[in-house]
């Protein structure tokens, strides 16, 4: 990873160590509060996680369960009006194009047969669900919660690094993050038009209300978790009480004549909206995988019979799916006849026999990643790896190219963090969170900026070490000319 | 609400009162232990306590037939493995608090969780036995807390009904219970009634159950024991008399089973209440049997927790479900 770092664009410094226009009224409020009152104000922030129970739960280290405050960073970053502008166009016009492709593929797969995407790709992916072919789910839509992962390169492009359509969680972490600013560090704030996220619930229940099919006047919704030793049972419990609305496990729900009822103390209660947590593969064990405690027996049958609305749509997880993820540029091309507004990083397919073999000589640059996996698991980090580890990876992916993709390494972006007393630059990310409600495509204004705590580090999942910061997008006419 | 909810608030409520409960059991008797008396060995001081608590077996398994203060102290209040102990109660307390979460305010889910947090950490010592009463006073504080942030904050709906009834089920039985084996361990000894030791026994029975001074109040004729079974049992105004939480328990029953279907718990609650009726004053239950009369009262009460399960909890068994679906068609 030597090296890395200075390729790596500054979010908050010019190149002489200046901070950045935007960055300049936060710099100056930084430097008179001194060592003593930021420190102060971290350990502020880690009790106030804590006793919230802003955490998540490591099980490993004993039955009881250790609870693990995730890593929140004081220094917030900020995004200008004109760079949120492009983000946004950009996110809007991905989520689009990704529906129009799932619809595709479960109904007439013209994409296909016109060979811009290769069909045994997606007809081989795992993610694939041959059982939704020809449903139609209300107003067409299937992925009406994303988190797209944006990364800014080393020209300083914000480029798209992931897309999450299944159940892609941190939105909680979004406006907790924001909600702890806020109150510990409200001077912050002072000279900046920072937009609000907190209203991220109310578009969300919105959203999922109007695809009632009783309407939106008699719509019950639920959030359904797989229950409380999932790592991101905060946040189901969380936008369950924000958006007023019950948390049910799958033995809460139980489905009589395709249609879904709710367990209560005063009978059976109808469901029309389901916001599932729950992976395709354990949501129906009558039509995924049969041993699943965590789902509900019939489900799928109702909403094939129109009872019930399930968000995600089942089958979503064929568009994320990372050998898809190459294609993407020519799927906005395809449907919407654009250029894409955000570029992917580049990518090499190891189905196509050069770019393969190119990989395999480049090794030591590449990320190697794994088609089915999310959180950062499985992947071998080039720069960062022995020969016996790269050796163990060519293998595999000669074994089983459908399985991989490769992409050189990119310097992410680099921003000012305050560790253990010093202010250190750490490599950052963003997960912006989209909704594609009834009527239009919402982009919240902010995300979650995950931290790649470890020095020099790239990785910046949760479960992998990383942390987060408030992100702040400036409303327009603030900050316009950086 | 969800039944599932509804159990996990009953639980919570239920654990939170088994911690404090069983907290200031502790501490009224570790007070107590202070000043010197030659009938009372360390066993007798503490055998009581794991009967009334239904730990005995547990900690013979643990640690054989003595019983020594130190290792009885360790057993009720922190040890882990110990499913009754303080820590324990309050694990499960939480763990029900993070699952309803979404249905309890704010105010409440910090309450507990930082509770909990302190706890799991004060108590990986082992406690010193010069700090432990001063320790049991501070949880009973939190858990009071807790219950003022409920009245304070939570919605009047079927969830607090629910609290509610855990409460008050989780106090009757406690109440029976510290009688029940507080008596045993009065009575048998005629000789010693209306000695030093029969007045600080008694007095330490009321004040486990923080009415020594309203019994005072009530009752200026010195520590009586008919007297002070009647007002353990049956005052209306000692909100930790057995009847006073029997009919906590039925009046919030009464209004949770508006518009629901079933009654079994009524039943098994108004069973309760005609055993609490059916014998004449104090002193007649005590001529025909105390014991007897309380284990009544024990029975009754796990029957109501075994009608709300069928009531409200486990309604969708198998069978039950189509003909529940007719129902609320």
């Amino acid at each position: 990873m030597q090296g890395l770092g200075s390729r790596a664009v500054h979010e908050y410094f010019k190149d002489d160590f200046e901070p950045r226009e935007h960055y300049r009224p936060l710099w100056e409020h930084i430097r008179q509060m001194g060592q003593s009152t930021l420190m102060r104000k971290v350990q502020e922030a880690h009790l106030a996680m804590l006793a919230e129970g802003v955490t998540f739960t490591v099980y490993n280290q004993g039955e009881e369960g250790i609870e693990r405050v995730f890593p929140f960073d004081l220094i917030p970053r900020i995004i200008t009006a004109a760079e949120w502008a492009t983000l946004e166009a950009g996110l809007k016009q991905r989520i689009k194009a990704l529906n129009l492709f799932l619809h595709d593929l479960y109904h007439d797969q013209n994409i296909l047969r016109d060979g811009v995407v290769p069909a045994e790709l997606i007809l081989n992916g795992k993610d694939f669900r041959p059982e939704i072919m020809g449903i139609d789910p209300p107003g067409g839509i299937y992925t009406h919660i994303s988190g797209i992962d944006i990364i800014r390169d080393d020209n300083g492009k914000f480029l798209v690094l992931e897309d999450n359509l299944r159940t892609p969680s941190g939105v909680s972490y979004m406006i907790e993050n924001r909600m702890i600013m806020r109150r510990i560090l409200p001077a912050f704030f002072e000279q900046y038009r920072v937009r609000r996220v907190d209203h991220y619930p109310a578009l969300l229940l919105q959203a999922l209300r109007h695809l009632s099919p009783r309407g939106a006047g008699a719509a019950e919704v639920v959030v359904l978790t797989p229950g409380i030793y999932n790592s991101a049972y905060f946040e189901h419990t969380f936008l369950a009480k924000e958006m007023g609305v019950e948390l049910a496990e799958g033995r809460d729900l139980v489905v009589k004549d395709n249609v879904v009822y709710l367990k209560t103390t005063r009978g059976l209660k109808r469901v029309d909206v389901v916001y599932r947590r729950v992976d395709d593969d354990f949501l129906d064990p009558l039509c995924f995988r049969p041993d699943s405690a965590l789902g509900v027996a019939g489900i799928i049958n109702a909403w094939r019979a129109g009872n019930v609305a399930l968000v995600n749509a089942p089958g979503t997880g064929i568009a994320d799916d990372k050998a898809v993820y190459p294609f993407v540029p020519e799927i906005i091309q395809y449907y919407l006849g654009e250029k894409p507004i955000l570029e992917n990083v580049p990518t090499y397919k190891m189905t196509n026999v050069e770019e393969r073999a190119y990989t395999l000589d480049h090794m030591a640059e590449m990320v190697v990643k794994p088609v089915s996996e999310s959180g950062g698991y499985g992947m071998l980090m080039g720069p960062a790896s022995t020969p016996a580890q790269r050796a163990e990876f060519a293998a595999k992916v000669q074994s089983d190219p459908r399985n991989f993709i490769a992409q050189p390494v990119v310097p992410l972006s680099r921003h000012v963090c305050y560790l253990d007393g010093e202010l250190e630059s750490r490599h950052i990310d963003l997960r912006p969170f989209i909704i594609y409600g009834g009527d239009d495509i919402h982009v919240v204004p902010g995300g979650l900026t995950r931290v790649a705590l470890t020095k020099g580090s790239l990785v910046v999942n949760s479960s992998q070490g990383g942390g987060s910061k408030d992100t702040w997008v400036l409303a327009n006419g603030e900050g316009a000319s950086c | 609400m969800l039944s599932r909810m509804a159990e996990s608030i009953y639980w919570m409520s239920r654990y939170l009162e088994r911690a404090a409960n069983t907290a200031r059991l502790v501490e009224i008797n570790l007070l107590h232990m202070i000043e010197a008396e030659d009938a009372l060995t360390e066993e007798n001081q503490w055998r009581p306590l794991l009967a009334i608590t239904g730990m005995e077996q547990g900690y013979q398994e643990r640690y054989g037939d003595a019983i020594t203060a130190g290792k009885a102290l360790h057993f009720m209040v922190q040890d882990a493995a110990n499913p009754g102990s303080i820590r324990q109660a309050l694990r499960m307390a939480r763990e029900n608090a993070r699952i309803v979460r979404d249905r309890i305010s704010k105010e409440m889910w910090e309450t507990i969780n930082e509770f909990w947090l302190t706890t799991q950490s004060n108590l990986t010592p082992t406690l010193r036995s010069d700090q432990a009463a001063e320790y049991c006073a501070t949880m009973r504080r939190e858990g009071a807390r807790f219950h003022g942030h409920t009245i304070g904050t939570m919605m009047r709906g079927d969830a607090y009904l629910f609290y509610l009834i855990g409460t008050f089920v989780e106090r009757a039985d406690m109440t029976a219970r510290i009688l029940d084996v507080k008596y045993h361990t009065l009575l048998p000894k005629g000789a010693a009634v209306g000695s030093a030791l029969d007045y600080y026994q008694w007095a330490a029975l009321l004040k486990s159950l923080s009415g020594f001074e309203a019994y005072r109040r009530l009752h200026q004729g010195g520590m009586n024991p008919a007297e002070i079974v009647g007002f353990v049992i049956f005052s209306e105004q000692f909100p930790r008399s057995i009847r006073f939480g029997a009919e906590g328990v039925g009046k919030a029953l009464a209004k949770v089973q508006k518009g629901a279907g079933r009654g079994k718990s009524l039943v098994a609650m108004q069973a309760l209440q005609d055993h609490l009726e059916s014998h004449g004053g104090p002193e007649q239950i005590i001529n025909e049997g105390l014991h007897e009369f309380l284990q009544g009262c024990l029975g009754r009460i796990n029957d109501v927790n075994l009608a709300l399960a069928h009531d409200y909890f486990d309604m969708f068994g198998n069978d039950d479900l189509a003909a529940v679906a007719e129902q609320t068609q």
